[in-house]
């Protein structure tokens, strides 16, 4: 059928009228049509479903909702009621936001140095660096939903570690080095002991990093493998060092993955299961009556992210660089 | 270059066709001196075992917690208050093992879990490129309104609207269509569509377990405990994580030269045919990895399945992990038993995902790496 069209586009317009006048449709304008045909799935779901659930959702912060079995469900508009309840009644909600927010704050920079710095490393040449690959992407694989669930109560792995103290809390015994430690390090340095007791926890919370950065490595290192190999060479020839190329060159080309990243790793790890505000939610949408206030906390949790996500993607795009294309 | 130092290299004719040659050549140990005995090979070394010990021991850190649970897997009851016992089992014994696969229903889980997994991740993954596709190679009005759209069911989460997403689909009903047609119907006594709806099991699966098979309540279809719902989310490129995919996605067709299409559609080949018959062939790599994290992340998922899964009456993976009847007992190492066994049901729901990963990974870092994934 587009074959037929295809003529009739080119043919009418300089040859003898054809008997049927129709009317051509331009290139552009059939494959903007084809492209819609390509999205449609996902607009009639974002339409039909998703802005109705969206709107749903927002409506039942805002009000009480009371199923009545065999005739249906009966929504009363009470305001403001649920966030206030949320943000004054609830005595644990407002500590558990600026806790959370405070984890945010940490685990993000430590991720996506950490991902960067792997990356860096799975994309040089090496003996054995598929195998490492494998290993190092199996967390994104294995360790999410029911294991991440399993694995927030585990006593095993401690109990493994350190052979006796079973069915006590072995938290403080299995740290790999304390503050104090590194203290000792950075001494007559000028450091300052808050930058230290945020190192200390970093390498503590390595398992709990390497989990949450598979995703963040492999679009990292998607990034990296499509840096030109000639700019590296010509880095070669001219004398850089591998330090000086990473900075004038592997940097400044990373750096919108480096947005990406930021906002990908921001959005992950407020969504996933394991957020202390996610399960404090969680714990609320169960008690009864619990659903409508946990609806107005989670979507004041998710303004305060978006803001967060809009303050950091406007910061971090002052410095990325983008590659002209010609 | 040594030999022009040292003078030029001689030459003896040896016959008449036949020249010898004789460089000077520099010692061999003045030679291994200058290759091995400076800086840049020393830090290449230094560098080289520093980056071996640091990706051992983050491997070690990967594997290790598996480890753990493989061997606790294997220990018998006595393990557990024994001091002496730390990473190897020493009465061995497979009791843990036995009484979830008997008493845990893990098989029925795995039949169900798979087709559901299976039936999701399929989809996703042809969505998700058609969506991608759309996004990546064509020019319409509001392209960039509906890649914003995609991006924003990515950064809402799933907990923000999990209470309307369950009510949703309790009384399913996209703008009162269904009500307008079956009339005002009550529970028992229902209109025709339902009669379509309810014979509707595209799987063949046996009758006791209605997977498909909606139920008319309240006016609306009760389609929860059911896989509709992830079905449909999954035919709308609504599923799990699917911004994410089709991100990927469209990137990676945003890398696929336009030369390839424009000289299909000179041949003669429609959009679609040239979708499916050039496009989809070339990113196989790439659709794997989609269908390896949609496939893991709907099988080891305990959001979609516990919010849609009210009864028990279709067991998932999630039901799996408990204890089984004839382990429950009480004695000082209770609970590091019990968490050797949630730990070994965790391992037993994710061997499946195990086996298919050492499979695919190939594919996983290939496809990443062919897709030339940019930001811009």
């Amino acid at each position: 059928m587009t074959n037929e069209l295809k003529l009739n586009n080119t043919v009418s317009e300089q040859k003898v009228k054809a008997p049927k006048k129709r009317r051509a449709v331009s290139l552009d304008r059939r494959k903007a049509r084809a492209g819609y045909f390509f999205v449609l799935p996902f607009l009639i779901g974002f339409i039909a479903i998703y802005i109705p659930m969206i709107w749903d959702s927002i409506v039942y912060s805002f009000s009480r909702v009371t199923i009545i079995p065999g005739e249906g469900s009966i929504t009363d508009f009470v305001g403001w009621e649920n966030y206030r309840e949320a943000l004054f009644v609830n005595p644990d909600f407002v500590k558990t936001l600026i806790s959370g927010i405070k984890e945010l704050a940490f685990d993000i920079p430590a991720i996506i140095l950490f991902s960067l710095f792997m990356a860096v490393l799975l994309n040089q040449k090496m003996a054995g660096r598929a195998a490492f690959r494998a290993i190092f992407f199996i967390p994104v694989i294995l360790s999410t939903g029911l294991m991440e669930t399993i694995d927030a109560s585990n006593i095993m792995e401690d109990a493994m570690e350190e052979g006796g103290d079973y069915g006590t809390e072995t938290s403080t015994a299995s740290e790999i080095v304390s503050a104090i430690d590194i203290e000792v390090l950075f001494q007559g340095m000028k450091v300052g002991t808050e930058l230290v007791t945020y190192v200390a926890t970093m390498i503590n919370n390595i398992y709990d990093i390497v989990n949450r950065s598979g995703v963040q490595m492999l679009i990292f290192l998607a990034g990296l493998q499509s840096i030109s190999p000639a700019i590296y060479e010509s880095c070669s020839i001219d004398g850089a060092t591998g330090w000086e190329t990473f900075w004038k060159i592997t940097f400044p080309m990373i750096s919108p993955m480096i947005l990406v990243n930021s906002v990908y790793t921001i959005i992950d790890s407020f969504t996933t299961n394991q957020n202390t505000v996610m399960k404090f939610i969680d714990g609320v949408y169960t008690q009864s009556n619990g659903k409508e206030i946990s609806s107005a906390m989670s979507w004041m949790y998710f303004l305060i992210v978006i803001l967060i996500v809009a303050i950091v993607a406007a910061i971090a795009s002052a410095f990325v660089f983008y590659q002209r294309k010609d | 270059m040594n030999a022009q130092q040292t003078g030029a290299p001689k030459i003896t004719k040896e016959s008449k066709n036949k020249i010898r040659v004789e460089f000077e050549r520099t010692p061999l140990k003045e030679r291994l001196k200058a290759k091995f005995i400076n800086m840049a090979f020393v830090g290449g070394v230094i560098w080289y075992i520093f980056r071996l010990i640091l990706l051992i021991g983050i491997a070690y850190i990967v594997l290790f917690p598996f480890y753990t649970k493989i061997a606790g897997s294997f220990m018998g009851r006595d393990d557990f208050v024994d001091v002496t016992v730390m990473l190897i089992p020493k009465d061995f014994s497979l009791d843990i093992y036995k009484f979830i696969l008997l008493e845990n229903q893990y098989f029925t889980a795995f039949g169900n879990t798979l087709l559901l997994s299976a039936s999701a991740a399929i989809i996703q993954t042809f969505i998700c490129c058609l969506i991608a596709y759309g996004l990546a190679k064509f020019k319409f009005k509001g392209a960039n309104l509906v890649f914003m759209a995609v991006i924003l069911t990515m950064v809402v989460p799933h907990q923000t609207i999990q209470y309307s997403m369950f009510m949703n689909f309790r009384y399913f009903d996209i703008f009162g269509i269904i009500k307008f047609l079956s009339g005002n119907a009550t529970v028992g006594e229902i209109g025709f569509l339902n009669d379509i709806l309810a014979n509707i099991n595209i799987f063949g699966a046996e009758p006791s377990s209605k997977f498909l098979q909606a139920v008319v309540e309240d006016g609306a279809f009760n389609l929860n405990n059911t896989y509709w719902p992830l079905v449909i989310l999954s035919l709308t490129g609504l599923g799990f994580k699917n911004g994410l995919y089709v991100f990927m996605l469209r990137q990676f067709f945003m890398g696929v030269p336009n030369e390839l299409e424009e000289s299909a559609y000179i041949d003669g080949s429609g959009t679609g045919r040239t979708f499916l018959q050039i496009i989809l062939p070339l990113s196989v790599p790439m659709m794997i990895t989609v269908f390896l994290f949609a496939f893991s992340w709907q099988w080891t998922d305990d959001f979609y399945t516990t919010l849609f899964f009210t009864t028990n009456k279709t067991v998932l993976m999630p039901q799996v992990v408990e204890i089984p009847q004839s382990l429950e007992t009480s004695y000082p190492g209770q609970n590091l038993y019990y968490a050797a066994i949630r730990n070994t049901c965790g391992l037993l729901i994710i061997l499946p995902l195990i086996i298919m990963y050492l499979f695919c990974q190939n594919f996983l870092v290939q496809g990443i790496e062919r897709s030339g994934l940019t930001a811009d």
